[in-house]
């Protein structure tokens, strides 16, 4: 027994010897978030480092007397002359399926009351994108729910579509309604118990809005059951900018850990205007030179680092992103908007004049594109609306011209009339996503002129109503669109027999 | 500061060095210099200057914190222990600080090799 005794009291002897080596610094100034630190001479570039009263930092400016930090927590207990150290550490965040469902910081601590998160992993905040050979080219589809996106701006898996314009035109819902849509394929496809079904589980990162803005968000998505399969990170205005800055990292690093795993992820930056704005004032704060509307050189490598973690890796699972820009005055030649477009594979333009005239979502076909997106769309969407882009195009050219005079041939007519009964289609109210097999019967009842002896303001009820038809009288006919992903003449004539009846019903 | 005061300040502290060695008869022709050929904002040039010596002076002296008594021998073989690791000659030197409870605090420049009690304390009530 003694030994025994003897061995502990020498481990003890052995432990409380060790001295433990600490690189230091001490506090010149601190002032809007940023701390000057003299010493730290073996500090890292985004090194964490360590204040007293238990706040941390990230070295970001290296220079040659000293060092700068952002302060990440409460600066007002800093004072000149206290003591900072380095922790030999990268700023990490906790990720996992434990955060589903929560609402954290920029550092991944909880901020909705519903107690610790429970996370044995963290990832790093920053991380090398993965590079080309790991990647796989998209080809899976990611389905927004929305009509006039799915069919003619197609989003994969893997992919980063930009929503992009003015304040009030509904870029956040087009994203919400992503992520509803997103927890309703879950629900069905996790109860259908499929081997194959990959669900996508949903990061919000709220970059510098309201709080009330964030509480309007997490409400919608609770509402609409789909908290349970999202993460939201939240940076809100009244946050320092060094949290704004980290939030959409943050998010990333969330995201990539799904990724990693062989699940698959859809990850939203609401907005990378107020990150860029965040991040220029840090900038600005550090005193590095300041380059187009202030912003610094790097500000371009700020987005593209951040982006380029989206991905579909090989024989894994992928990252799908939805930045989004705020312009003013719906000017997308604007600095940060031309370079997150050069950044993206592709952009939803939102107008301000077709959100007024009460064409909600107010996507502009013609200024928006998705580039990658059609590899990825299911054969079915690409029957019924493979030409409807084009149409819309020409619809809207059609109308400028046709408001120059009075007499229009027949098939200029017929042209305008089809247009304006595709546009009257599309019209969809918020957080209200419609399946996929669902577009399809709309729009294929579309192409094949069934809402033609309908007038133009009963078109959007109409496809309402069609798709309630549907959902409660053939079922199985929307199963089998979903199942096969394609319409082959033997279900396109279950759909004929299906539109008929209910334009047989709705006509009386 | 101005850029052109810490650059002025670093062309000061480079003169005052011997190799990579601070030297005193240096420093003091460099003040002297400065006293009759004082720059626009002298405060601010010696401030940083001063800075700068300061730190340097810092990686040539083990300061070593203890709370109960400390034998010569002991400071002797921290400084030897020191200047093998640094590479440089090292000069121990001994500070009583009795809020360590116990045990020893070496600072050479911007390095703190910490074993003592109150810091474990601390680690503990984390």
């Amino acid at each position: 027994m003694s030994t025994v005794l003897e061995q502990i009291e020498q481990q003890i002897a052995k432990l409380s010897s060790k001295a433990v080596r600490k690189n230091t610094g001490v506090i010149r100034t601190v002032a809007d978030g940023v701390a000057k630190i003299d010493g730290l001479s073996d500090v890292m570039y985004n090194e964490m480092v360590s204040f007293p009263g238990g706040a941390i930092g990230i070295a970001l400016n290296l220079e040659q007397d000293e060092v700068g930090c952002v302060v990440l927590g409460d600066v007002s207990r800093l004072k000149e002359g206290d003591e900072v150290q380095t922790t030999g550490k990268l700023l990490s965040v906790p990720v996992g399926k434990g955060l589903l469902g929560r609402v954290v910081d920029a550092l991944g601590a909880p901020v909705d009351g519903k107690g610790p998160i429970t996370s044995s992993e963290s990832y790093p905040v920053e991380k090398i994108a993965p590079g080309i050979v790991v990647r796989k080219s998209v080809s899976q589809p990611l389905f927004t729910g929305i009509m006039a996106i799915d069919s003619m701006i197609p989003i994969g898996r893997g992919q980063r579509e930009l929503i992009i314009g003015d304040r009030g035109t509904g870029k956040t819902t087009i994203a919400i309604d992503t992520i509803i849509n997103q927890a309703k394929i879950n629900k069905v496809g996790l109860a259908s118990g499929d081997p194959k079904f990959r669900p996508v589980y949903s990061i919000y990162v709220a970059v510098g809005q309201k709080n009330s803005n964030i509480v309007r968000t997490i409400g919608a998505l609770e509402a609409a059951g789909a908290l349970e399969y999202t993460v939201i990170v939240a940076a809100p205005a009244a946050d320092n900018p060094a949290n704004q800055y980290l939030a959409p990292y943050s998010g990333a690093a969330i995201g990539e850990w799904f990724m990693e795993n062989g699940m698959d992820a859809l990850i939203v930056y609401d907005d990378l205007s107020k990150h860029a704005v965040a991040y220029r004032q840090i900038s600005l704060i550090l005193k590095r030179p300041s380059g187009r509307e202030a912003y610094p050189g790097d500000v371009f490598y700020l987005h593209s680092r951040l982006l380029e973690r989206s991905a579909r890796l090989d024989g894994k699972g992928s990252l799908t992103a939805l930045p989004i820009i705020e312009t003013l005055a719906g000017d997308v030649s604007a600095y940060i908007p031309t370079n997150v477009i050069s950044i993206t594979d592709g952009q939803i333009f939102l107008e301000t004049d077709l959100f007024n005239q009460g064409i909600r979502p107010a996507v502009s076909v013609g200024l928006s594109v998705s580039r990658v997106g059609s590899a990825a769309q299911i054969k079915a969407t690409k029957q019924v609306g493979g030409k409807l882009k084009g149409e819309l195009a020409q619809f809207r050219e059609l109308a400028a011209f046709a408001q120059f005079g009075s007499d229009l041939d027949a098939k200029t007519k017929s042209q305008l009339d089809r247009g304006s009964r595709i546009v009257e289609l599309f019209k969809q109210p918020a957080f209200n996503p419609i399946p996929i097999e669902q577009q399809v019967v709309t729009l294929w009842a579309m192409q094949k002129g069934f809402y033609d002896s309908l007038e133009l303001k009963r078109v959007t009820s109409a496809s309402v109503s069609l798709r309630e038809f549907f959902a409660t009288r053939k079922d199985a006919v929307l199963a089998e669109i979903r199942n096969k992903a394609a319409l082959d003449k033997d279900l396109e004539d279950k759909i004929k027999v299906g539109v008929e009846e209910w334009k047989a019903s709705f006509s009386a | 500061m101005p850029k052109q005061d810490q650059q002025l300040a670093r062309q000061l502290f480079s003169l005052s060095l011997v190799g990579d060695t601070l030297s005193t008869e240096h420093v003091g022709a460099v003040l002297q210099y400065l006293e009759k050929h004082p720059p626009a904002r002298p405060i601010a040039v010696l401030r940083a200057y001063q800075r700068l010596v300061r730190a340097e002076y810092a990686k040539g002296q083990a300061v070593i914190e203890h709370a109960g008594p400390i034998a010569d021998s002991l400071v002797q073989s921290i400084a030897t222990t020191m200047t093998r690791r640094y590479g440089r000659a090292v000069a121990g030197v001994a500070k009583a600080n009795p809020s360590l409870l116990a045990g020893l605090r070496v600072r050479v420049g911007d390095d703190v090799y910490e074993s003592s009690v109150a810091q474990q304390l601390a680690g503990l009530s984390v």
